[in-house]
């Protein structure tokens, strides 16, 4: 049992940041509708902007997270200003921004690979490496109940909810679309490099980090279904759990445990095509 | 106008007689970079030792430095770029398949190349150049090496694991098949993939299976400081033998605190003489210290170095014949350990000149063991 309990914890822990990273597309999403597989890459920012800060110069933790927070949202507002809102102004499909942002994607990665050197850099922990499951855990639980209060109970969220039902209408209603878009984008850079500067004390900042967390995210979003907040924790925790006690529990060769949660994937969709939560 | 022509033609000749030009293909952006730069230095730091020295049979050493960013097409062009400049010799410390694909020009040009560092089993049995040498230590020594020590131990009950690279899953199916061979069984084969925020599982695993010692095969940084990481969260006490990727000393940092009792095999011995010499005059030269890396580099350019004072001329033919009587001390190896090629052979380094050494703290520590009987 205590080998569960252990396991239960550090599954739980993971499946935070595939939520967080999950958050972080819906953020985008649900005013947009722009899929953005850019997140992944906003995450490893976060990570390398935590190896800049609290490693290298040392700030203290709370100030090291805060910058880097919110260096990433004026990173994703940028992004949105420079790559997305061009596009949509001059009527472009939707295809069109999420391949630019696949662009924003490569571009981030070489910036970073350039400017830092090849080998993992370490981050360090908030609290010592026992802790750091509980923290993750913690700040996850915190983050998730903003989001989800600014979506039901302020106007602002309000107007999200609304430009995502219907722009149109939305916009003949009064609310600044470019301002939903341009909030949307900061704050799911903000939510992305949170995952990142989290999960970093663990993998270490790696320029080659942001691919696999941005898929991880992307299935845990497909799991719990793009209509609620609370439906992206719900995801990432259920992947993290089928990858982990698929690897620990079942007996299959080590090699072929990770296409499991792939597999669950697959059926998953195949039952439940529009996630397991479905919007109010 | 025409005795400018006069004046460059005499004097362009006579500077270009000065020099002994020397190739370096190199990766300074690529997978290998963190392989390929301090090597790289190791070079530098060998040509400017020489030319303090008063150089090679009375000239300079001048190195031409290109960067192949491990990929094999750009590589062979830039070894015809090299040749075409006049390199009596190219060192090649990128990555093993560019190093190959540089060949298939060293040996059309009849242009002697080495590698000090290179380790794929296949790069001298794969094309029969006799214009190529490789002293960098071979993969499957490496295995023995680490085994050979494992042997020692008495293990019955070993757990093997690795990461889902190409490299990592080949190291891991030659430790299995090493293992079996002695009788040992594997209680537990474990895979860590690219990407993973955690090993817990696959350490709890493991631990399930009761091993006496743990193998690691796993060549990606990152996910081999998550098993170290598992390992001390879980509070671990088997034995843990790793393979030489652990002897990058990239782990002295981003996996502090984690790495202390676990022996790795490696090339370079910091007791032996030749390695305190170096590391002195390295770090009186730059002011930083060497790593082993850095000894890989240097022993490739003194090599080339000793054929060509050997040779006495810079004719390549007389250096290849050279090359190949090299009988050479230097920094990586054991102790006592020599460089040669004896009945025609093109790899130089002996099969029992690498270490096993353990982590001290978070430093590369002591040998605790020698070769492979």
């Amino acid at each position: 049992l205590q080998d569960f309990l252990e396991l239960a914890a550090g599954a739980t822990a993971s499946g935070c940041i595939y939520g967080l990273v999950a958050l972080a597309y819906l953020l985008i999403i649900r005013p947009t509708g722009i899929i953005n597989f850019a997140v992944g890459e906003w995450a490893m920012v976060g990570a390398f902007g935590g190896h800049f800060l609290l490693s290298r110069y040392e700030w203290p933790y709370p100030l090291g997270m805060a910058a880097a927070i919110a260096f990433l949202c004026l990173l994703g507002w940028l992004t949105e200003r420079i790559a997305v809102r061009p596009l949509l102004e001059r009527g472009a499909p939707l295809l069109a921004p999420i391949l630019a942002l696949l662009g924003v994607l490569v571009i981030t990665r070489e910036a970073i690979s350039v400017s830092f050197p090849p080998d993992p850099l370490p981050v360090p922990y908030a609290f010592g490496i026992q802790y750091q499951k509980y923290f993750i855990i913690g700040v996850t639980l915190m983050v998730f109940a903003g989001a989800w209060l600014f979506f039901e109970k302020t106007i602002w969220g309000r107007s999200f909810e609304a430009v995502s039902l219907n722009r149109k209408a939305a916009a003949l209603m009064g609310i600044n679309l470019p301002r939903v878009t341009a909030l949307s984008f900061a704050g799911g850079a903000g939510v992305a490099g949170l995952a990142g500067l989290l999960v970093a004390p663990n993998t270490s900042a790696h320029y080659l980090m942001g691919v696999p967390l941005a898929i991880q995210g992307f299935t845990a979003l497909v799991i719990g279904g793009v209509g609620r907040v609370e439906g992206a924790l719900l995801g990432g925790l259920l992947l993290a759990f089928a990858e982990q006690l698929t690897i620990r529990y079942a007996p299959i060769p080590g090699g072929y445990a990770q296409g499991v949660p792939l597999l669950f994937l697959i059926v998953f969709l195949i039952v439940r095509p529009t996630g397991l939560l479905k919007p109010e | 106008m025409k005795f400018l022509w006069v004046f460059l033609l005499v004097f362009g000749n006579a500077f270009a007689q000065e020099t002994i030009k020397i190739g370096v293909i190199t990766d300074r952006v690529g997978v290998s970079k963190p392989y390929s730069e301090p090597a790289t230095e190791g070079v530098v730091f060998a040509a400017d030792e020489l030319n303090r020295a008063g150089g090679l049979l009375g000239r300079k050493v001048e190195l031409l430095i290109e960067d192949d960013q491990s990929r094999p097409d750009i590589s062979a062009a830039l070894a015809r770029k090299l040749v075409d400049q006049g390199v009596v010799f190219i060192i090649s410390v990128s990555l093993s398949p560019a190093t190959q694909q540089q060949q298939t020009v060293t040996m059309e040009a009849k242009t002697p190349q080495m590698t000090p560092m290179n380790s794929a089993d296949y790069l001298t049995t794969q094309l029969s150049n006799p214009y190529f040498w490789q002293t960098g230590p071979l993969g499957s020594v490496q295995i023995a090496t680490l085994l050979a020590h494992a042997k020692t131990k008495n293990f019955k009950r070993v757990a093997l694991i690795t990461d889902n690279s190409d490299l990592g899953q080949a190291i891991a199916k030659a430790f299995q098949g090493t293992l079996e061979k002695a009788g040992i069984q594997i209680v537990a084969s474990e895979v860590v993939s690219r990407g993973a925020t955690t090993a817990t599982p696959q350490m709890q695993k493991i631990r399930a299976a009761n091993p006496e010692a743990m193998f690691l095969a796993g060549v990606l940084t990152a996910e081999n400081v998550l098993i170290f990481k598992a390992y001390r969260e879980l509070g671990l006490k088997f034995p843990i033998h790793s393979s030489y990727n652990l002897s990058v000393p990239i782990y002295e940092t981003v996996a502090k605190g984690l790495i202390d009792g676990i022996t790795f095999v490696d090339a370079y011995d910091p007791d032996k003489p030749e390695v305190k010499a170096f590391e002195a005059a390295y770090r009186k030269a730059t002011g930083r210290q060497p790593v082993n890396l850095t000894g890989y580099g240097y022993d490739g350019m003194m090599l080339i170095a000793d054929a060509i004072r050997r040779a006495g001329s810079t004719d390549k033919e007389k250096i290849r014949a050279a090359m190949q009587q090299t009988s050479y001390a230097g920094v990586m190896g054991a102790k006592g350990m020599k460089y040669g090629f004896p009945d025609g052979k093109r790899t130089g380094y002996d099969p029992n000149g690498m270490v096993v050494r353990v982590y001290e703290g978070d430093r590369q520590g002591r040998v605790v063991y020698v070769g492979q009987k």
